[in-house]
């Protein structure tokens, strides 16, 4: 096997973090297509150019998702990295994994590809870097057999994620692992066979702490919410207090809807002014605690910058029950992806369609009544639009 | 209509959008189930059975997702020609 040279590279191993590049040295002891991607990558930095192609037509038979081509503009020099496809595999809910597991995925991903791995993608597969087109079929068939599927890619439902859920945290208000499970059984088409305009992510956060980032990611954000007023432990508050505390500026002063109040003696809330930020509870866990009716709150619309800028997500639906088997959820989804489809140009996220048709038209297809919950930036940017027979109503009475 | 008769339409009406329209999966079930009379439902599951057995694949260029009919390298590359 050819050593490359990797004076570029070296650097990024300096420092105290830990190094893709140290990584990837460790891979091309035994891999020639890691050792090639080293020199590729090498020479990358050298020139300032980037040669990697994407995109064309591999993937496993049946399939239109989980594979994304990758191939290099200089085969010649690196052949190993001629096919460097990556393959996206379907991580378990709330990314929990037995070490038998691991080893089992990685003994294939080591009989079939580079042998380098990305846990997790940004849309939280486990993403395994590197591959060629002969490997897919056999690979696929090792990792079915054992109860692996592949994630989603393309124009098609993104793998859902979630976060851990009750597994481990108090907060969370639905079973997140359960929910997310269970929505992707469901849609396992939409997941595996493109039929989309574009990319729809759906992610599942147990609370406002939301850490899945799905208000910011997810074209679908369902993030659990409650209905009952935070319940206050004042001895609990004091005790905050005396471990350094200061409860004014640090939970007063950042409540976003300025519904609290402390008087050093008693902490106060206005729950109906609340809007389920979880910012204080998380900072006084000891002291706060959501009550009453939990579900989840449905937004829509997040996304990166690509195409047009990005987008954080808004309230469609503002309360619905997250139980098995999640009928209402599904449902809406469906309603949701017909609008999309119907009215979206091709490469144009639900968020960006929302943007230009406004709300109604959507809350209208879903069958959604317009409540105040929903409106995301008052007096500056209204996306309510009014027909003229919305006059006519309220000149006879009819409506509102 | 009988199933293969449909899979034919189908396939005809892929002919006529070769290299002139990238088609996604709902496009081919609007478009099939109009000049056919029959349910979209019913050209997706036609549809889908020919994708599994090669007579059609799933593309992807430019960021979105497509239905094709397959290249002879493609068919080669899956052990079916």
């Amino acid at each position: 096997m050819k050593k490359h040279v990797t004076p570029l590279l070296d650097e990024l191993e300096k420092g105290p973090w830990p190094s893709f590049v140290t990584e990837i040295k460790k891979a091309a002891k035994t891999s020639e297509m890691a050792n090639d991607e080293l020199g590729q990558v090498e020479y990358s930095f050298k020139t300032k150019k980037g040669y990697w192609k994407h995109g064309g037509i591999v993937g496993v038979l049946g399939y239109g998702a989980g594979v994304i081509g990758r191939y290099s503009d200089l085969p010649d020099m690196f052949p190993g990295v001629t096919f460097f496809h990556t393959v996206r595999l379907n991580q378990p809910s709330g990314w929990y994994y037995t070490t038998k597991a691991l080893r089992e995925i990685m003994t294939i991903w080591d009989k079939y590809g580079s042998g380098l791995t990305n846990m997790h993608g940004s849309t939280g597969d486990l993403v395994l870097l590197g591959t060629n087109t002969e490997s897919l079929e056999p690979m696929f068939a090792e990792y079915s057999s054992r109860g692996w599927d592949l994630g989603g890619s393309g124009s098609a439902l993104r793998t859902p994620s979630c976060c851990l859920g009750p597994s481990r945290c108090e907060w969370s208000n639905y079973d997140t692992m359960e929910a997310c499970y269970n929505v992707t059984q469901e849609f396992q088409d939409e997941l595996h066979r493109p039929a989309f305009n574009y990319k729809f992510k759906i992610k599942f956060a147990g609370c406002a702490c939301d850490c899945v980032a799905a208000s910011a990611r997810a074209d679908c954000s369902v993030i659990g919410t409650w209905k009952g007023p935070i319940l206050i432990d004042q001895a609990a508050v004091k005790e905050h207090e005396k471990q350094g505390m200061n409860i004014t500026a640090e939970i007063i002063n950042m409540c976003p809807t300025q519904c609290m109040s402390y008087d050093g003696k008693e902490l106060k809330i206005d729950n109906a002014e609340c809007n389920r930020c979880m910012h204080c509870i998380a900072k006084m866990h000891k002291a706060l605690k959501p009550s009453g009716e939990r579900g989840a709150t449905i937004l829509l619309g997040s996304k990166a910058p690509i195409v047009v800028g990005s987008l954080l997500s808004w309230v469609v639906v503002p309360f619905i029950k997250m139980e098995a088997p999640f009928t209402e959820f599904k449902d809406l989804i469906r309603k949701i992806w017909e609008w999309w489809d119907e009215n979206s140009k091709p490469r144009e996220r639900i968020g960006e369609l929302i943007e230009v048709k406004g709300m109604r038209p959507l809350l209208e297809a879903i069958g959604q009544p317009p409540v105040p919950q929903q409106v995301k930036e008052p007096r500056k940017d209204p996306f309510f639009f009014f027909k003229p027979e919305d006059f006519e109503k309220v000149f006879t009475k009819d409506k509102y | 209509m009988e199933k293969d008769e449909l899979k034919e339409k189908i396939f005809a009406f892929m002919q006529k959008y070769k290299g002139k329209k990238k088609l996604k999966e709902r496009d081919i079930m609007k478009g099939v189930s109009e000049e056919a009379g029959v349910t979209p439902d019913e050209v997706k599951k036609a549809m889908r059975e020919m994708i599994d057995v090669g007579r059609l694949m799933y593309s992807y260029g430019g960021g979105a997702s497509s239905v094709e009919i397959p290249s002879e390298e493609y068919l080669k590359e899956k052990g079916l020609l």
